[in-house]
């Protein structure tokens, strides 16, 4: 065989590998390739509606386990990653990634200090649904779930999703990234009288 | 000195693979980086969103406010710079006639909306009731909205109760729940022929089972969402029938026609808009159409599925005589109540402590019930009219325990009353716990261990 028919084989051979190699690892590069570090914005305040608007730039985007990072196209950019794996860098946050970035938290958990993450901002959070059900950290105590209203939260051991708007059913329009087959959005739900799930508030809304 | 030799040339020989291989790869390479350093995020979009808790079920010389919400935002960098939204709500005595125009008015740090309507008493205490509609336009972006979707063409109705039965629950005393008369189904969970899939496994939050329904002649029929299929039992302890169904599942609700017509309505797709799935009996496809944003159930009715959206609380036909109904369709055509096969409506409205329901017919409401608990209520599993009154499914719930109570109403009040054990380990459809079928109740429960579909007898103390 010639020099060239040699390249030419190794060539289509080697781009074939390693093309399906990274297209098997394309959903590992999006977080890679989309979101930032950046340091989070402090702000002096922070709204039920403000936040509710930075939920509502996250409907119809994905869902990763332990991810924390979106866009506004309203599409899931990284889908069919596996369910139970935690790293595989695709677009979305975790039910509790996302409780954490709207109530707009602090790494510190001894801080109730207000931090705007903007979306491509790649952060999780050090709280579980299970421990923002405890009420762990300071930013976050238990109430009682007749009481609870607007972007206060339900957890379980295993989900935690905030209230968007009540409904004549008694259910509940629920904001919540709910899993890989579903992304993140707004459904109607009955944690509130579930057993499984405790009222959760983030401490400090400037109006009630 | 021969050794050296032969290496050489098999290196010569060998240059060419040696050289392809590498420039295959260092392809892929700038190819693939050259695609990253193509990606240009979006800005975040404007944003415009209202919602409202509409007075469907009123009592004399109660509010005549009509309270909203709105959420709006130019940027991402403004979600906390008071948004500012001109509102206007039509308004109008009973469903016919001209609209009058009542501007909104902002309330800021009120809890239960921040703009408020407030109705002239000549519409707000109307015996027919009222029905109206808003349309909100932020001032920074100039986006509209309109609550409910239909507006005028299907405004949002309200009615009064009238003359209501009133029954008062009083404190509910928990561990007391009723036994079933049979357990009609059981799975565990898994994959295998008479087993039940549950979505997102253990653990996540486990969602198995997501619905199911009782046909004519009491066959239980679980949407085995998670396996894609229907399980069918056509009694009790023997293996069920497996019916694959094309489905994507995704915390689907179900309604059985009394046709044998298999309706999945697929509320959370994340591939695209919710879908209204029909089938024959033996899982053939049939129809599968568009229906309107984030629907939460699907029933049947006169004319064929309803389905209820959540963010305007209204009934939508989803098809009629067997044809899908377009999406503007169902928007245009939506109403306040569940149609109900005999022709009339049932509305609920639930709000605290109390639940309100009524049964109307074209004339007004027809007999209506006001239920009050000292024990805070959550949601209204199940409405359902029985003999000349209601059956009511509603959960009663503290910080820490939950059971579901069932009343059998008439026009004498509470005919009886029994609790049930929530029997809710996983997650279904969110109103997909419980159907009535003849003097039947019946309801979907599950433990860690899978799901079982148990029988109670309404016509007995």
């Amino acid at each position: 065989m010639s020099y060239v028919w040699k390249f030419l084989v190794a060539f289509v051979v080697a781009f074939s590998l390693a093309g399906a190699g990274t297209a098997g690892a394309y959903h590992t590069q999006w977080v890679a390739q989309n979101c930032n570090y950046a340091a989070p914005t402090p702000t002096s305040y922070i709204t039920r509606d403000g936040s509710i608007t930075v939920a509502l730039y996250a409907r119809n985007e994905g869902y990763q386990w332990a991810g924390g990072c979106w866009n506004d196209n309203d599409v899931d950019d990284s889908p069919g990653d596996p369910k139970s794996d935690p790293n595989t860098g695709g677009e979305g946050a975790d039910c509790s990634g996302f409780t954490f970035k709207v109530w707009r938290e602090a790494l510190d958990e001894s801080s109730t200090a207000f931090h705007q993450w903007w979306r491509l901002r790649y952060i999780h959070g050090p709280y579980t649904a299970q421990r923002f059900k405890n009420g762990d950290g300071a930013p976050n105590y238990p109430l009682s779930k007749s009481a609870a209203i607007k972007m206060d939260a339900y957890a379980s051991a295993t989900h935690i999703g905030m209230i968007y708007v009540t409904n004549p059913d008694g259910t509940d329009q629920i904001i919540e990234a709910l899993g890989e087959s579903y992304g993140t959005n707004i459904w109607t739900r009955a944690y509130r009288g579930n057993s499984s799930y405790s009222a959760v508030r983030r401490l400090g809304w400037s109006q009630s | 000195m021969d050794e050296i030799r032969s290496s050489h040339s098999r290196l010569i020989r060998a240059s060419g693979v040696i050289a392809g291989a590498l420039a295959g790869i260092v392809t892929v390479v700038l190819a693939g980086t050259a695609l990253a350093h193509r990606i240009v995020q979006p800005a975040a979009q404007p944003l415009l969103e209202a919602t409202h808790l509409p007075p469907l079920l009123t009592t004399r010389g109660e509010t005549n406010e009509l309270r909203y919400d709105v959420y709006c935002a130019r940027s991402e960098a403004e979600v906390d710079t008071p948004c500012t939204a001109d509102g206007t709500v039509f308004a109008r005595v009973g469903d016919t006639g001209m609209f009058q125009e009542i501007a909104v008015r902002e309330e800021r740090g009120a809890s239960k909306g921040r703009y408020v309507a407030r109705l002239p008493e000549s519409i707000a205490q109307a015996s027919t009731g009222f029905s109206y509609y808003a349309v909100f336009r932020s001032n920074e972006t100039g986006m509209a909205a309109t609550l409910p979707a239909g507006g005028s063409a299907a405004p949002q109705r309200s009615l009064p109760l009238g003359r209501s039965i009133e029954v008062a629950l009083g404190a509910h005393s928990f561990g007391r729940e009723r036994e079933a008369v049979a357990r009609v189904a059981e799975a565990a969970w898994g994959a295998g022929p008479a087993e039940a899939g549950l979505e997102q496994g253990r653990n996540l939050t486990p969602i198995g089972g997501s619905a199911f329904d009782i046909e004519e002649d009491g066959t239980v029929v679980v949407l085995d969402e998670a396996n894609k299929r229907l399980l069918r039992w056509r009694e009790s302890g023997e293996m069920p029938e497996a019916v694959p169904l094309a489905i994507n599942g995704t915390q689907a609700d179900m309604s059985i026609g009394k046709d044998g017509t298999v309706y999945v309505l697929e509320t959370a797709g994340i591939h695209g808009e919710p879908l209204l799935r029909s089938f024959n009996r033996d899982g053939a496809g049939k129809t599968a159409s568009a229906v309107a944003e984030r629907p939460s159930q699907v029933r049947v009715g006169p004319e064929g599925p309803v389905v209820l959206q959540s963010s305007s609380a209204q009934w939508m036909p989803a098809a009629r005589e067997g044809r899908p109904v377009g999406v503007s369709g169902q928007i245009s055509a939506a109403e306040s109540g569940r149609p109900l096969p005999d022709g009339r409506n049932i509305v609920i409205l639930r709000n605290g402590n109390e639940v309100r329901v009524a049964l109307v017919a074209s004339t007004g409401v027809q007999r209506a019930w006001l239920v009050t608990s000292e024990t805070p209520l959550a949601e209204v599993q199940l409405a359902e009219p029985h003999g000349t009154g209601v059956v009511l499914v509603t959960r009663v719930f503290t910080d820490d325990r939950d059971e579901f109570v069932v009343l059998v109403l008439d026009r004498r009040g509470i005919v009886r009353r029994f609790s049930l054990d929530s029997a809710d380990w996983a997650e279904t459809a969110p109103l997909s716990r419980f159907r009535v079928r003849g003097s039947f109740l019946y309801q979907l429960g599950s433990t860690p261990a899978g799901l079982f579909v148990d029988r109670f007898d309404l016509e007995v103390e």
